[in-house]
C-alpha cells in the first residue's frame, strides 16, 4: 500500500513535468516562428536597412529552426508520454498483485484455521465429556482428518516456497506416455472415484515421448484433481493421450463452469486461485497449475488452455516432446 | 421453549461439532451449507440466533447479514470466521452482526456467547420490570413507543437511548456499570468503547433533565457507571 501511494505521487510529478515541458515547448515554437519579424522590426527601428531578399532569408532560417525544434520537442514529448503509459501499466499490475496477495493470505488463513478450529472443538468436546460414547470414535477420526488436512496444507505451502527459491528439475527419458498414463490411471480412479467423480481415459495407441515419469505423475495428479475440484458436481473428467506432430500431448478436460473470467495470463502463476476468496472456496493454496506449467516448460513443452468448450468446461493440454525430437 | 439456532457453515466437520454441542445445551439446531440456503432457512424458521460463517460458497456471510437486515429481519447474528482482522470484525458488526468469534475458538466461549446473545434478546422482548413508563420529574418516557413527553413537547428517542434508560430504571438507586450497560444494550464486550455510553448519557440529560449540568435524575458515579434516581 505504502509503495503504491509513493508510485502515485511520482506519477503526478511526472504529469506535472510533462505539462511544464509541453507549455515551454509551445512557447519556444511560437518564439522561433516569430523570431524573424522581431529581428526585422528591431533593426529597422534602430535605423538599419534590410532589403526584402535579406528579410526573406531571415524568415526562411527562422522557420526552419522552428520546424526542427517542433519535431525534436514533439519526439521528446512522445517519449515522455510513452514512458508515462508504461509507468501507469506497471502501477495497475502492482495493484493486481497486491489484491492477489491479499486473496492468497485470505485463502491460506482459511485453509490453516478451519481444520485447527474443528480439530480443537472435537478434542475439547471429548475432554469436557460432551460426546456420547457411540460418537467418540467418530470424533477422534474427524479430528485426525483435520490434522492431516492441516499437514497437507503446510507441506504444500513449504513446497511452494522451495519451488520458488530453487525451481524444479526434470530427468526426461524415453517413455510410452499412453501406456504410462494407463498404468497410473487405476490410482487416480481409486482416489477420486470414492468422492463421486467420474474419470474417463482415452489413450488407445502408444505415444512415444521424452518425459520424466515422476513429472508426468505430478502433472496428471494436479490437472485431474483440479478438474475434480472445479468440474462441477458430480465431476466428470476426461483424460486423453495422443501423438500430435512433434509433440506427445496429455489433455485433461472437465465439464465445470469454466474459467469464469479468471485472469488467463496469470493462471499459471504461483498462489493464484480461481475466483474471489470469500465466496469461492476450494481446498488448495494455488500451486497446482504453476507446477504443471513449470514441469512442461522444463521438458521444453508448454500448456495450452481451451475454455468455453461445447458442453461447457475447460481443457488443459500439456505438450511434451515426442521421442526422437530434440529440444533445448 | 428451547431456543432455535441456525448454524451456517460449509465445513462439514465444523458444522457437525458445533451443532452437536449446541444441541447438548438443549437448543434446536438447523444447518445451512451456503449463503443462499442460510437465507432460505432463516426466512422459513424465524430462529432466535444465526451462527454465520463469513467465507461461504456462492454468497458470503456478510452479504447474507446485509440481505437479512435490508429485509428488516433483526434476528441476532453471531459471526464465526477464520477472518479475524480488526477490519473484518468491524465490518461484520457495522453490517448489523451482534457478535464476532474468530476461528479457532474455545468451545466454552462459543456457548457462553450464544447464551449471552439469547439472554439479551430475551431481555429485549420481555416487558421491563420497571414498568412501561418511566417518570423523571416533568418528563415521562414510554419504553414501548420510544417516546418522551416533557410538558407538551413530544420527543422521539432512539432504541439505544431507551434501552440505556431501561437498563438504569430496572435498578433504581443502584450503580449500573458501563460494562454492564454495554453488555445488555450492545451485547458484546468492549465494542463500542465505554466512551460511547458517556455520549449517550450526555444527550439523555440534555433531553430529560431540567438542568443538564446539575443532573437530578441521571447521576455519574465516578470511575464506575451511572445511577438513576427517579
Amino acid at each position: 500500500m505504502e509503495g503504491q501511494l509513493q508510485a502515485r505521487r511520482w506519477l503526478w510529478l511526472y504529469a506535472l513535468v510533462l505539462l511544464l515541458y509541453a507549455s515551454l515547448a509551445t512557447w519556444w515554437v511560437y518564439f522561433f516562428f516569430n523570431q524573424a519579424d522581431w529581428i526585422v522590426a528591431h533593426v529597422r527601428s534602430a535605423g538599419g536597412l534590410l532589403t526584402e531578399p535579406q528579410v526573406e532569408v531571415l524568415r526562411e532560417v527562422s522557420a526552419r529552426t522552428a520546424r526542427m525544434f517542433l519535431m525534436e520537442s514533439g519526439f521528446l514529448f512522445l517519449l515522455l508520454a510513452g514512458s508515462a503509459v508504461f509507468v501507469l501499466r506497471a502501477l495497475r499490475r502492482e495493484r493486481l498483485l497486491v489484491r492477489q496477495q491479499r486473496n492468497f493470505l485470505a485463502a491460506i488463513t482459511h485453509e490453516l484455521r478451519s481444520p485447527v478450529a474443528s480439530a480443537r472443538l472435537y478434542v475439547e468436546s471429548l475432554q469436557l465429556g460432551r460426546v456420547e460414547p457411540d460418537k467418540q470414535a467418530r470424533y477422534l477420526q474427524h479430528a485426525g482428518e483435520d490434522l492431516q488436512r492441516l499437514t497437507a496444507t503446510i507441506d504444500e505451502l513449504l513446497e511452494g516456497r522451495r519451488l520458488l527459491e530453487r525451481g524444479l528439475a526434470v530427468h526426461p527419458e524415453p517413455l510410452d506416455l499412453g501406456a504410462y498414463v494407463r498404468q497410473g490411471f487405476e490410482r487416480l480412479l481409486a482416489l477420486h472415484g470414492a468422492a463421486g467423480a467420474t474419470l474417463l481415459l482415452d489413450a488407445p495407441a502408444p505415444v512415444p515421448a521424452l518425459a520424466d515419469p515422476v513429472a508426468v505423475d505430478r502433472i496428471l495428479d494436479n490437472l485431474v484433481s483440479n478438474g475434480v475440484k472445479y468440474g462441477g458436481s458430480p465431476a466428470r473428467v476426461e483424460v486423453g493421450v495422443r501423438a500430435h506432430g512433434r509433440w506427445a500431448e496429455l489433455s485433461v478436460r472437465d465439464h465445470g463452469p469454466g474459467l469464469q473470467g479468471a485472469d488467463r495470463a496469470r493462471l499459471f502463476e504461483p498462489f493464484v486461485r480461481g475466483g474471489d476468496e470469500s465466496v469461492r472456496r476450494r481446498p488448495g493454496v494455488g500451486l497446482g497449475l504453476f507446477i504443471v506449467h513449470e514441469l512442461a516448460r522444463l521438458h521444453g513443452g508448454d500448456v495450452q488452455v481451451e475454455d468455453g468448450l461445447p458442453g461447457g468446461g475447460t481443457r488443459f493440454t500439456v505438450r511434451l516432446p515426442a521421442e526422437g525430437t530434440a529440444h533445448p | 421453549m428451547s431456543a432455535r439456532l441456525v448454524v451456517v457453515e460449509d465445513e462439514a466437520h465444523l458444522a457437525e461439532v458445533i451443532s452437536d454441542n449446541l444441541r447438548l445445551e438443549g437448543w434446536e439446531v438447523s444447518l445451512a451449507g451456503d449463503g443462499a440456503a442460510a437465507l432460505r432457512v432463516v426466512r422459513q424458521q424465524h430462529p432466535d440466533l444465526v451462527l454465520l460463517d463469513v467465507m461461504l460458497p456462492e454468497l458470503d456471510g456478510f452479504a447474507v447479514c446485509q440481505t437479512l437486515r435490508a429485509e428488516g429481519n433483526q434476528v441476532p447474528i453471531l459471526f464465526l470466521t477464520a477472518k479475524s482482522g480488526v477490519g473484518d470484525r468491524l465490518r461484520g458488526l457495522e453490517l448489523g452482526g451482534d457478535d464476532y468469534l474468530g476461528k479457532p475458538f474455545d468451545l466454552r466461549e462459543l456457548i457462553a456467547r450464544v447464551r449471552a446473545i439469547l439472554r439479551r434478546a430475551e431481555w429485549l422482548r420481555s416487558p421491563s420490570t420497571a414498568g412501561d413508563v418511566l417518570r423523571l420529574g416533568a418528563a415521562t418516557v414510554d419504553f414501548r413507543s420510544y417516546e418522551a413527553r416533557i410538558g407538551d413537547r413530544l420527543l422521539q428517542l432512539s432504541p439505544k437511548e431507551v434501552l440505556i434508560l431501561r437498563c438504569l430504571a430496572e435498578r433504581p438507586g443502584e450503580v449500573v456499570s458501563r460494562n454492564e450497560i454495554l453488555d445488555r444494550v450492545w451485547g458484546y464486550d468492549a465494542f463500542p468503547t465505554t466512551r460511547t455510553i458517556d455520549n449517550f448519557i450526555v444527550r439523555l440529560r440534555r433531553l430529560l433533565e431540567p438542568d443538564a449540568r446539575n443532573p437530578r435524575f441521571i447521576h455519574t458515579v465516578r470511575g464506575t457507571g451511572y445511577r438513576l434516581t427517579p
